[in-house]
């Protein structure tokens, strides 16, 4: 396994029924870069990631984080490693604010989440400073105070991604993040997850639909169809591809490339 | 000792009938509509007692035996309609909690009603007495019982597989919306489905009465039987509860052979192992509860 | 702010409670009943820090309770310990019967949790019922209200004050661990326990905590409500008491900290005052747990609190508690 790689998967399977969801699927993503796994509908992707985020565990093969094997390890363990996770639907706490769903992601991380008495004085403030660093880069801070039930979903989202932010992440899954946006959020989106690389420097593998999106923003992209690699390579490789194309891409997106 | 084996084991099958029986009406209710029924015990005591006074009252057995568990289908489809309904899109928890209140309210009314102790509930002399089969005998009664228990599961699997509000009913197990997209109304399944449920509670109630005896606490001794019944046969599998009644049949009425004192745990014992390893139970289906 | 009108209200409350003594003849309630209140609420917040903050069906914890009542009892009558060794004894033993059942709870979620609780704490129930030489069987097992240290007799009076510092205790601790950071995770726990867990925070370490502290709760509870009768009998330890324990939290109100007092205080007092009305006391108050269910499933307490946070307040980061 090539330890320049920070996720490396290798011959992933996995069997929902009777059916293979997943079916010896390989990826190698590089260290900063910005990679993307693409695929009709029904192609395996969130599965896939759901095994490399360890929501259940492959039926086969490896899955190592920087070099270490992490295939059955638990998920919590790999957050701590330095993995971050954001789902389709965003999964955040509904009935608390916007500050109160970071602010458990930051304790968290900080250690204090187990404890009895909540931090005081300097350190409660050094919290509270993350937090609001969090949401500024998200662009948040507005809504601090608000239940995250009340906001769009869009704004769901950014809440999602400061969260996952809370836990210091090295590497960040986002499974379909414009999944049932506006024109005008995409785009929020999309500058956030490249800020993601840009500002902060992590590296960024993502599920995503919207061919736009995709080609815009990933340097590497994994075509997933029927739970098996159909190919893999750059935007303009991808693009000039004939089976994806047949399988996949409708001519008009590949013109814009 | 063999003596006494023959007689155990159909024992055995006949309590495992009773508890498939139940367990199968509380799987129905549980299946489409994720409601967890507590009160379905309350439901089998309402049918045994209505038959008791239809047939204080002059009645013969076997109409009490008919009618005794329609009425408790009314009883239930207004319960459905009034009290259940309005849970459905609430977690299953509030309908447990519910229906276990009433079940604390219907205990009460059977003794404001018929007393704090319980009546006898003799079947009539036609089905008195034994059965002689060749060296051993089985008391009449009971061989009815598996007769009527029988045809009821077999009746029920028919409707569920041949007519087509049954395979409705099915359907709408798997994919609610979609069903009620396709002009299926939702409301009249809900408390049909229900209904049947408690038809089976009744019939159960009336027989069990005249076997196992009636009191204002009759009901929920079956109650929690069906329920291991139900995690072990396997939620959403209506073969399940049949296999799983049986098995949980036998094992209580052998343990009440050899080692008395464990019968009612050992039930309690396998729930948990199998809430351990397998929590879908034997031929449960994935996800039920999550 | 709030918290300051929080510690008048409470303070209030204790204090009305102090003079129970007092107030209880006004009534017509026997003190003892109003114990009863006390210890029954320590069993209620058991169910509350489980069901009503971290969402875990917590329908087995009679059995936590009558491992008090029965380790007080079996203490007091055989080892002949004084008042404050039963009480430690008893809560020492439901203590120990969460930490032998946690590891089994903690595999499992949603209602097969709340199965395996009603499972285990039926096992619990068929040993009382069934070692009828060490415990006395159906018909439960008298005993002697222990001395404390030996010499001082407690009557009915002085227990009260013993119970109404057991419950303020308990309600302070309570509300200190409901309220923080470990709190706050429950709380998170039971609305996303996946994404919990994606911040990277072991859940079953605190649910293995929050279920030793309502075992140690309830068993607080279950040793002193034997105290206060003489008396252990099986039936504390069934489905249904742990049924009436939920019951109590929905009516007082699941995920507040005073709720648990309110539930508590209508079943009791109320079942007091219903059965010397009617014997059928059953009826009523199963008829106002259907009632509450349907209408108001936060609780008496809850749906006060809700409507007093619609009102337009100073906006408070804290949340409910």
């Amino acid at each position: 396994m090539d330890s320049a790689m920070m996720l490396e998967a290798r011959g992933v399977s996995k069997f929902f029924g009777g059916v293979k969801a997943v079916d010896d699927v390989s990826i190698g993503v590089r260290e900063g870069s910005i990679h993307a796994v693409i695929g009709p509908n029904g192609a395996g992707k969130t599965t896939f990631f759901n095994t490399l985020s360890g929501f259940y565990f492959p039926d086969s093969g490896r899955v190592t984080y920087r070099g270490s094997e992490i295939t059955r390890m638990a998920n919590w363990k790999r957050i701590v490693l330095g993995m971050g996770r954001t789902f389709q639907t965003p999964s955040v706490f509904a009935e608390l604010t916007v500050r109160e769903n970071v602010m458990l992601g930051v304790r968290a991380r900080a250690g204090v989440a187990f404890r009895l008495r909540p931090p005081a004085g300097e350190g409660r403030e050094a919290l509270e400073h993350r937090v609001d660093e969090l949401l500024g880069f998200v662009n948040l801070g507005r809504s601090k105070e608000r239940l995250v039930a009340e906001l769009s979903h869009g704004g769901q989202r950014l809440c999602e991604i400061a969260m996952s932010l809370s836990t210091e992440p090295s590497l960040v899954l986002l499974d379909e993040p414009m999944a049932g946006l506006a024109e005008t959020e995409t785009d929020r989106i999309i500058t956030v997850i490249r800020d993601l690389r840009q500002r902060l420097g992590l590296t960024v593998l993502f599920v995503e639909h919207n061919m736009r999106v995709v080609l815009s923003l990933a340097e590497r992209i994994t075509v997933l169809d029927r739970g098996k690699v159909l190919a893999e390579g750059t935007p303009s490789e991808i693009a000039a591809n004939e089976i994806v194309r047949d399988a996949y891409l409708g001519k008009e997106a590949l013109d814009h490339v | 000792m063999t003596h006494d084996l023959a007689p155990q084991l159909f024992n055995g099958l006949v309590l495992g009938a009773f508890y498939g029986i139940v367990a199968i009406g509380l799987s129905l209710i549980m299946n489409l509509t994720g409601t967890i029924n507590m009160a379905h015990g309350s439901f089998m005591t309402l049918a045994g007692y209505l038959a008791y006074t239809m047939v204080q009252r002059g009645m013969s057995f076997w109409v009490a035996l008919i009618v005794a568990p329609l009425i408790v289908v009314i009883v239930g489809v207004l319960v459905e309609r009034g009290l259940v309904r309005p849970l459905y899109k609430r977690e299953p928890f509030y309908s447990l909690l519910m229906t276990f209140g009433l079940s604390l309210m219907a205990e009460e009314a059977f003794r404001l009603i018929w007393g704090p102790n319980g009546v006898p509930f003799s079947p009539p002399p036609a089905l008195a007495g034994a059965a002689a089969l060749g060296f051993m005998s089985f008391p009449t009664f009971r061989i009815f019982i598996a007769g009527v228990l029988i045809v009821a599961i077999v009746a029920l699997a028919l409707f569920l597989t041949r007519t087509r509000f049954g395979l409705r009913l099915r359907a709408a197990v798997q994919d609610t919306e979609m069903i009620a997209a396709l002009g299926t109304n939702t409301q009249v399944l809900y408390a049909v489905n229900f209904g049947l449920g408690i038809l089976l509670a009744g019939i159960a109630g009336v027989l069990a009465a005249g076997m196992l005896g009636l009191s204002p606490t009759s009901g929920n001794a079956l109650l929690m039987p069906a329920f291991v019944t139900v995690i072990i046969g396997g939620m959403g599998s209506l073969f399940g509860s049949i296999v799983g009644g049986l098995l949980i049949g036998m094992a209580i009425s052998l343990t009440t052979l050899f080692i008395p004192a464990a019968s009612e745990v050992a039930m309690y014992i396998l729930m948990a192992i199998v809430l351990l390893v397998r929590p879908r139970g034997l031929f449960g289906e994935e996800g039920i509860f999550g | 702010m709030k918290a300051r009108a929080e510690l008048i209200a409470g303070g209030v409350v204790v204090a009305i409670l102090a003079a129970g003594p007092y107030l209880s003849p006004l009534i017509h309630v026997d003190l003892s009943i109003v114990s009863e209140v006390l210890v029954t609420a320590l069993a209620v917040m058991s169910v509350n820090l489980l069901l009503g903050y971290t969402g875990l069906p917590a329908f087995g914890n009679a059995a936590y309770f009558g491992l008090g009542a029965y380790g007080a009892a079996l203490s007091a009558k055989y080892l002949h310990v004084d008042f404050i060794g039963a009480v430690i004894i008893g809560t020492a033993s439901a203590l120990l019967g969460g930490l032998i059942l946690a590891p089994f709870l903690l595999r499992r979620r949603g209602i097969y949790f709340g199965l395996l609780s009603i499972a285990f704490g039926q096992v619990f129930y068929f040993v009382a019922y069934r070692f009828t030489d060490v415990t006395g069987g159906e018909d439960g097992m008298n005993f002697p209200r222990p001395l404390v240290l030996g010499h001082y007799a407690i009557n009915e009076t002085v227990f009260f004050y013993v119970a109404l510092a057991a419950f303020v205790g308990c309600l302070i601790a309570f509300r200190t661990v409901v309220r923080s950071p470990f709190g706050r995770t429950l709380v998170a726990i039971r609305q996303n326990e996946a994404r919990v867990r994606y911040l990277g925070l072991n859940t079953d370490r605190f649910i293995f905590v929050a279920l030793l502290i309502s075992a140690t709760l309830a068993g607080l509870g279950g040793a002193l409500f034997g105290l206060l009768i003489n008396f252990a009998y099986p039936l504390e330890l069934d489905w249904h008491q742990s049924g009436f324990f939920v019951l109590m939290m929905i009516l007082g109100g699941a995920g507040t900290v005073w709720g648990s007092l309110v539930g508590s205080f209508i079943y009791v007092i109320g079942k007091d005052i219903i059965s010397t009305q009617t014997s059928y006391w059953q009826l009523y108050l199963g008829g106002l747990f259907v009632a509450c269910v349907l209408a108001f499933p936060r609780g008496i307490l809850g749906t006060l609190l809700a409507r007093l946070k619609a009102r337009p307040a100073a906006a408070d980061s804290e949340p409910h508690g």
